[in-house]
């Protein structure tokens, strides 16, 4: 009797773990497709300043981006490569290529709240992370993801709230090594894009800096298209600034 | 009772030289260990001011603590014209600090660039002085960058090349510019020559959109002593709840705590010391007392009371350590005083301890006659406090008992 109880429980933390995992992974796949493009406007709200920015963007997989920034005039043409968790710079005020190094990856992107590791390892949330679930309330799941030991990462502990209706996130909180709360997304306006959803408001506010956040508009989300990979090589950020 | 203890000074010679010596080495070295211990941490402190501190500086509120473009110091001018009309205050500066990337090549790294008044940088800070190669900035120096010695070797620059900038404006925006190196420059603090680097304001201002603002305002005193009472003067005219105004003693507090914990452990260890000597000293009074009960017995059978008994022996310990701190407080503030003025080099110590502010191979000790008084009466009182016990053994034995032990 008391075997059989161990082998139940493994074997609800197995189905609960994978449970978990399967959850985090379509998750995933919705955000990505196998590849996407998008159009998309940031507004970046702080205490003192307010800008916006419109941006385009294609990614392909969990390993390759390309971003270009199409707004304002003075930023037109500031391109960013990711491949492989690296992440490059183009310039063209000063016509240089920079690359990002790893000590940067938690600053601010374009003075957004959004950092360069956002925009860099966002796979990271099915690789580098081992997901439990919290809680289940009819739809929304929510699930904790702790970092892998061996994994890379700069968070502490993120707790995901998804719409399992559509595999989409409604709330993520990012907390950094000592459990402290850093910030949190919240994601609303789910669309429908082919076989994939996605929230095309994106809210992504500082927990500590309560007057700063920045919202994110898709406004034109193209899955499973054909993306040139010369988009992906070192030579697009120059290439594809103009 | 004098000249009764001083006979028996001179008569219980091994005692006294024993005593005397003890006495004479634990008050030199107890005044020697205090004055090097002061001087350092003293060295350390003026020289991390000297070299970029400000004995005051005025921030927004909060941007110390929470930081960003949100808590810049917006009117600058206004308080300046403020500061100008206090008096104690020597010169003051805004300085522009912002964190961005610097690129060369391959190379990359994040940087503290910082744009300042480079005249007034001279007078407020070590920054020129602390110039390696190539030459410091001018008002007119456009992109000239003045780079830190550890910024420079981690991206791999020499005078002349281009350092490509890329960060974040005072409005959020992103800025990004092509600075030349013109100099680079070595305080000898690590983390400061690590990641500062420096651009003239005048032209940091177009590029950051900061004309008129400054994450904050450094201000050098007439009197370093009265710091406080100018601080005082300084936030009664600022009239801001949104700025504030610290003295180097709260800007500079965690180098101040470590310093008095380095103090606290560095005392713990010289007590113990000081109690061998103190025990040492009680050792040798109490054989000598032990020899001498036939004696006390004889003077207490003649009518000497307790209390004569025990001026006698205060006479004698007296005596001993007078003598030997007289000899000894001389020659032990010579030595302070000597290389107050000029500090014992020892080669290589400053790179061994650069993580705790030590930027120089010299260790300059303190002259402070104060400290000197104190150390003085610490040796003076633990010598008196050693004949109590022996004086309470005495008194154990009756006088009759006392006169006829062998």
């Amino acid at each position: 009797m008391f075997r059989f109880i161990i082998f139940i429980s493994i074997f609800a933390q197995l189905l609960f773990s994978n449970e978990a995992y399967e959850i985090i992974k379509k998750l995933d796949e919705n955000m990505r497709g196998e590849n996407i493009s998008m159009r998309l406007s940031m507004r970046v709200v702080s205490l003192r300043h307010e800008r916006t920015m419109k941006m385009q963007t294609y990614s392909q997989g969990t390993k390759k981006s390309f971003t270009k920034i199409l707004y304002p005039p003075k930023d037109k043409g500031i391109t960013f490569l990711s491949l492989d968790n690296q992440m490059w710079q183009y310039v063209p005020k000063i016509e240089r290529v920079i690359k990002i190094p790893p000590s940067m990856m938690l600053q601010n992107w374009m003075g957004s709240d959004i950092t360069n590791d956002d925009m860099v390892k966002q796979s990271s949330i099915v690789e580098d992370y081992e997901p439990r679930i919290l809680k289940k309330d009819e739809n929304i799941v929510t699930i904790e993801l702790i970092p892998k030991e061996d994994a890379a990462v700069v968070w502490g502990k993120i707790i995901i709230n998804i719409d399992i209706s559509t595999y989409t996130s409604v709330k993520d909180i990012f907390y950094d090594e000592d459990g402290e709360e850093i910030r949190y997304f919240i994601y609303e306006k789910v669309k429908k894009f082919g076989k994939y959803y996605i929230p095309t408001y994106w809210r992504v506010q500082s927990s500590e800096k309560k007057n700063n956040f920045t919202e994110i508009v898709l406004e034109e989300v193209e899955y499973d298209t054909e993306i040139s990979q010369q988009y992906f090589k070192k030579s697009a950020l120059k290439r594809f600034s103009r | 009772m004098f000249s009764l203890a001083l006979k028996n000074i001179l008569f219980y010679k091994g005692r006294s030289i024993t005593t005397f010596i003890l006495t004479f080495i634990s008050t030199v070295f107890l005044v020697l260990y205090v004055s090097m211990t002061d001087g350092s941490h003293d060295s350390m402190l003026k020289n991390s001011l000297k070299i970029y501190g400000g004995a005051i500086e005025i921030y927004h509120k909060d941007y110390r603590d929470i930081g960003g473009n949100e808590y810049l110091i917006q009117d600058v001018k206004s308080i300046e014209s403020k500061l100008s009309k206090i008096d104690g205050i020597k010169l003051f500066s805004s300085r522009y600090e912002t964190y961005g990337l610097l690129s060369f090549k391959d190379n990359s790294t994040a940087s503290m660039v910082v744009g300042i008044n480079p005249t007034k940088e001279i007078e407020l800070s070590q920054l020129k002085s602390a110039l390696q190669s190539g030459e410091y900035l001018k008002e007119s120096s456009q992109n000239c960058i003045y780079l830190g010695s550890g910024v420079a070797s981690k991206l791999k620059v020499k005078l002349g090349d281009e350092v490509s900038f890329i960060g974040g404006a005072s409005d959020n925006s992103f800025s990004a510019d092509i600075f030349v190196a013109c100099g680079i420059f070595k305080t000898g603090l690590f983390e400061f020559d690590s990641s500062a680097t420096f651009i003239s304001r005048v032209y940091f201002d177009e590029l950051m959109l900061s004309k008129n603002k400054a994450s904050y305002i450094t201000i050098k005193v007439e009197d370093l002593d009265e710091v406080d009472e100018v601080n005082n003067e300084i936030i009664k005219v600022l009239d801001s709840e949104n700025l504030e105004s610290l003295t180097w003693k709260t800007l500079m507090k965690t180098m101040v705590e470590a310093m008095e914990v380095d103090s606290i452990f560095g005392y713990i260890s010289l007590s113990l010391f000081l109690i061998v000597i103190f025990f040492v000293i009680m050792i040798y009074g109490f054989i000598n007392v032990s020899s001498r009960i036939k004696e006390f017995g004889v003077l207490r059978c003649i009518g000497l009371s307790k209390r004569a008994v025990f001026s006698l022996l205060l006479y004698e310990i007296f005596i001993l350590s007078s003598l030997a701190i007289i000899l000894a407080t001389p020659i032990a503030g010579y030595i302070c005083y000597y290389y107050s003025i000029n500090p014992i080099v020892i080669e290589g110590i400053a790179q061994m301890y650069q993580d705790y502010g030590l930027v120089s191979d010299e260790l300059p000790f303190s002259f402070d006659i104060f400290t000197i008084f104190w150390n003085i009466c610490l040796i003076f009182i633990l010598n008196l406090l050693s004949v109590v016990y022996p004086f309470f053994y005495i008194n154990s034995f009756k006088p009759i008992e006392a006169s006829r032990h062998v």
